[in-house]
């Protein structure tokens, strides 16, 4: 019963599909082996879509201009700032962060800010790639 | 009373004031405060208003029927503080919905006392504040008199009887930090 | 010898989890042959414990706890708690803040809808319609993307205003994306309002009549569609509605009569959709220039909210219906002392018990998405619970109660 629906179906049949066919273009069967191919340059990653101007990806932190007001830490929602009292700085833990950015609207001298890099899975959530500091 | 002949008949809208005075006459020195707050907001700055009035707890009932009388009111939620020694129960109504830009909030609080916790149900005028009564008895121990559905509503019904999370004495708070603490103990590696 | 054999009714529970229901809710249906009898609704097992984790922490960090009540409800519930907050507190609010927070409000409602529309096609068995409108729905989602930085938690909001402008280098996308829909609006009416299949299997379904919807205090789109005048939009000055014009959405605009089943609830979403884009657009238009925000500094908001005693009411109309917030500040912490969270799903929970009885077993899942529930904004307050049987639940949530941990560890 569906007769209005059978124009768009047609013409859908003519159309290039939408997604993004990112990392690759069907599934590979063994995701190691994949992995290896690519780093021995066999085999391309299609790259994923680009983000646009003020995405909230990965924390950017310079420590130079850190003063160590605490400000950051008072306003982060999920406790993911950790406050180093030797040094006066401060330490994030991506794990635990929900990438609101409100410590880099609140930062006085500006050292925190967004980078647009989104793919942070890792298995261990204090691994090396997920500690900012 | 030749108020009450008129409002029977809900076409005519009161202004804020008027309604304050329409129970303010009724029940006199029952209500024990009544204010009005407006505030204006976009480019127009047109008001909107909100009334809050504090009521004695033996005039309720007849309160909401009231209410009912003068326009049927939609009950938002019911919110509730404890005050140390009594507890406030906060009924957030509007009234006059349904014309643009007309309506009002109207919030009634009633307190009643830590030791003798009990408020009768509005459940018989207003069929849909069923689940805000409901919350109330499993959230800070208010026994709803006459209410038709008594079971727990959020919390599951192995949770311990007499612990009632909103309440702000020590006891309550230690009870739950116990059912809490025993959660992840998270390892930091440094 | 004749046995005695009496006729009696079977209990058919479905839920917590099951294939026909999104979310988990627990069903006990009273079933005679096909037909159901009565109905029994238990809730509580996606409790979360925002309401008592939020009077933990101060007013900033509980606009992103607020969002992630729920995830297509994310920006009305910071909305209603930052109304809430400049209520109690007297914070004036700018007035090109309150156009943005207009337009943001109503790319939401747009992407709620076309989600739902989706689900509901996918629930009478209508697969196609379900690809067409999602791949709609990701116009607006990248828009969305484009002008918050992300797609589902926009934190976009503060206590006074808002956090990012709306520049001339937007408006371009924004156009674009309202002339696509505006284009496509008459491909998904027809699609949906116009199927025999669709009209047979929703029409007369699921009736909830003017009276019952009166007095069971439904809210949204589920209680216009049986006719009854509420929106918040309309009855309240609120944001920059008041100045842009905004009416009441009953189907008798369309169709031109008044049923209250669940053919009337498509209508009415579908509606509330043109109506969206209507808005947006004037309120681009409109936009006056200004501040963004009242007051900038953080430490000096939270510091005077620090010392200010005062309770309000915020209020707001999510996709879903009425959204009220309450907050109590005591003047001496910088956390509230009450707050309290009513969503609108917790408004619709009791009308299912008139639209379901007399239905047919097979009709439940189209009756019950007909009032687009939300679980996860229902279930939020009290406390969290270690039992076994709730660990699944509280597994997602796993990041969030670890940092609370560690923020106790900290503060030792």
């Amino acid at each position: 019963m569906g007769f209005s629906m059978l124009g768009p179906v047609f013409r859908q049949m003519f159309k290039k599909p939408w997604t993004n066919k990112f990392p690759a273009k069907y599934q590979p069967n063994n995701t190691t082996d994949f992995l290896k191919a690519v780093a021995e340059g066999k085999a391309k990653i299609n790259p994923p879509i680009a983000t646009p101007k003020g995405f909230r990806g990965k924390i950017k932190y310079d420590t130079e201009k850190c003063i160590g007001c605490k400000l950051c830490i008072r306003v982060c929602p999920c406790g993911a700032i950790e406050f180093k009292e030797k040094e006066k700085k401060v330490k994030f833990y991506l794990a635990r962060c929900c990438f609101c950015s409100q410590c880099n609207d609140v930062c006085p001298t500006k050292c925190i800010s967004m980078s647009d890099e989104f793919l942070l899975a890792e298995a261990d959530p204090y691994a090396k790639e997920l500690i900012v500091e | 009373m030749a108020e009450k002949k008129e409002t029977k008949n809900t076409n005519k809208q009161l202004s804020p004031e008027e309604v304050v005075k329409y129970f303010k006459d009724e029940f006199k020195t029952k209500i024990k405060s009544s204010e009005i707050k407006k505030r204006a907001t976009g480019l127009k700055k047109m008001e909107f208003v909100n009334i809050w009035m504090k009521i004695d707890k033996s005039i309720f009932k007849d309160f909401i029927k009231h209410l009912c009388d003068l326009t049927y009111p939609h009950l938002a939620v019911c919110s509730g503080n404890d005050l140390g020694k009594t507890i406030e129960l906060i009924y957030n109504f509007s009234i006059y919905f349904g014309k643009n830009l007309e309506e009002i909030s109207f919030n009634v609080a009633v307190e009643v006392p830590k030791s003798k916790p009990e408020i009768e149900t509005i459940c018989d005028y207003i069929p849909g504040s069923l689940i805000t009564e409901r919350e109330k008895q499993e959230m800070l121990g208010i026994k709803v008199i006459g209410i038709p559905d008594e079971r727990r509503l959020f919390l599951p019904e192995d949770f311990p009887d007499n612990l009632y999370p909103w309440r702000k004495d020590k006891e309550t708070q230690k009870g739950i930090e116990k059912l809490y603490k025993n959660l992840h103990e998270g390892k930091v590696k440094k | 010898m004749s046995s005695e054999t009496t006729q009696t009714t079977y209990q058919l529970p479905i839920g917590p989890i099951h294939p026909a229901l999104k979310e988990p809710v627990m069903f006990k249906f009273e079933i005679d042959g096909e037909r159901i009898v009565d109905v029994d609704v238990e809730l509580g097992h996606v409790h979360r414990a925002i309401e008592w984790t939020g009077m933990r922490r101060n007013p900033i960090q509980i606009i992103y706890l607020a969002e992630r009540i729920c995830g297509i409800c994310s920006f009305v519930h910071p909305m209603a708690f930052c109304r809430a907050v400049e209520n109690a507190v007297d914070i004036e609010v700018p007035e090109r803040a309150d156009y943005i927070r207009v337009v943001h409000g109503e790319l939401e409602r747009i992407c709620s809808h076309l989600l739902w529309a989706g689900v509901a096609a996918h629930e009478i068995g209508f697969d196609t319609v379900l690809y067409l409108t999602w791949e709609m729905r990701e116009k607006a989602l990248d828009l969305t993307e484009y002008l918050t930085g992300n797609r589902v938690t926009k934190a976009i909001l503060t206590i006074g205003g808002v956090r990012r402008d709306i520049t001339s280098e937007h408006i371009p996308k924004i156009s674009e994306t309202i002339n696509y829909f505006n284009k496509n609006f008459i491909k998904l009416k027809r699609a949906f309002l116009e199927d025999k299949t669709v009209k047979m299997r929703s029409q007369g379904v699921g009736i909830l009549t003017y009276d019952d919807a009166l007095k069971l205090c439904a809210v949204g789109p589920t209680t216009r569609a049986s006719g009854v005048k509420k929106d918040v939009r309309a009855d309240q000055p609120y944001a920059a509605y008041s100045d842009l014009g905004i009416d009441y959405t009953t189907p008798d605009l369309l169709t031109g009569e008044v049923n209250g089943d669940v053919y009337d609830r498509i209508v009415t979403r579908l509606l509330e959709v043109k109506q969206s884009l209507e808005i947006i657009q004037k309120a681009i238009d409109q936009m006056p220039a200004g501040d963004l925000v009242s007051e900038p500094k953080i430490p000096k908001l939270l510091n005077y909210i620090k010392k200010t005693p005062g309770e309000g009411v915020g209020r707001d109309e999510a996709p879903r219906g009425e959204v009220i917030h309450y907050v109590k500040f005591d003047g001496e912490n910088e956390h509230p002392y009450t707050w309290k969270v009513r969503a609108s799903t917790y408004a619709n929970i009791l009308p299912w018990i008139p639209m379901l009885k007399g239905e047919q077993i097979a009709d439940i899942p189209i009756v019950a998405a007909s009032t687009d529930p939300c679980m996860s904004c229902t279930n939020r307050v009290g406390v969290v619970n270690n039992k076994t049987n709730q660990k699944m639940m509280l597994d997602k949530e796993t990041l969030h109660k670890l940092s609370i941990e560690k923020t106790r560890r900290l503060m030792r």
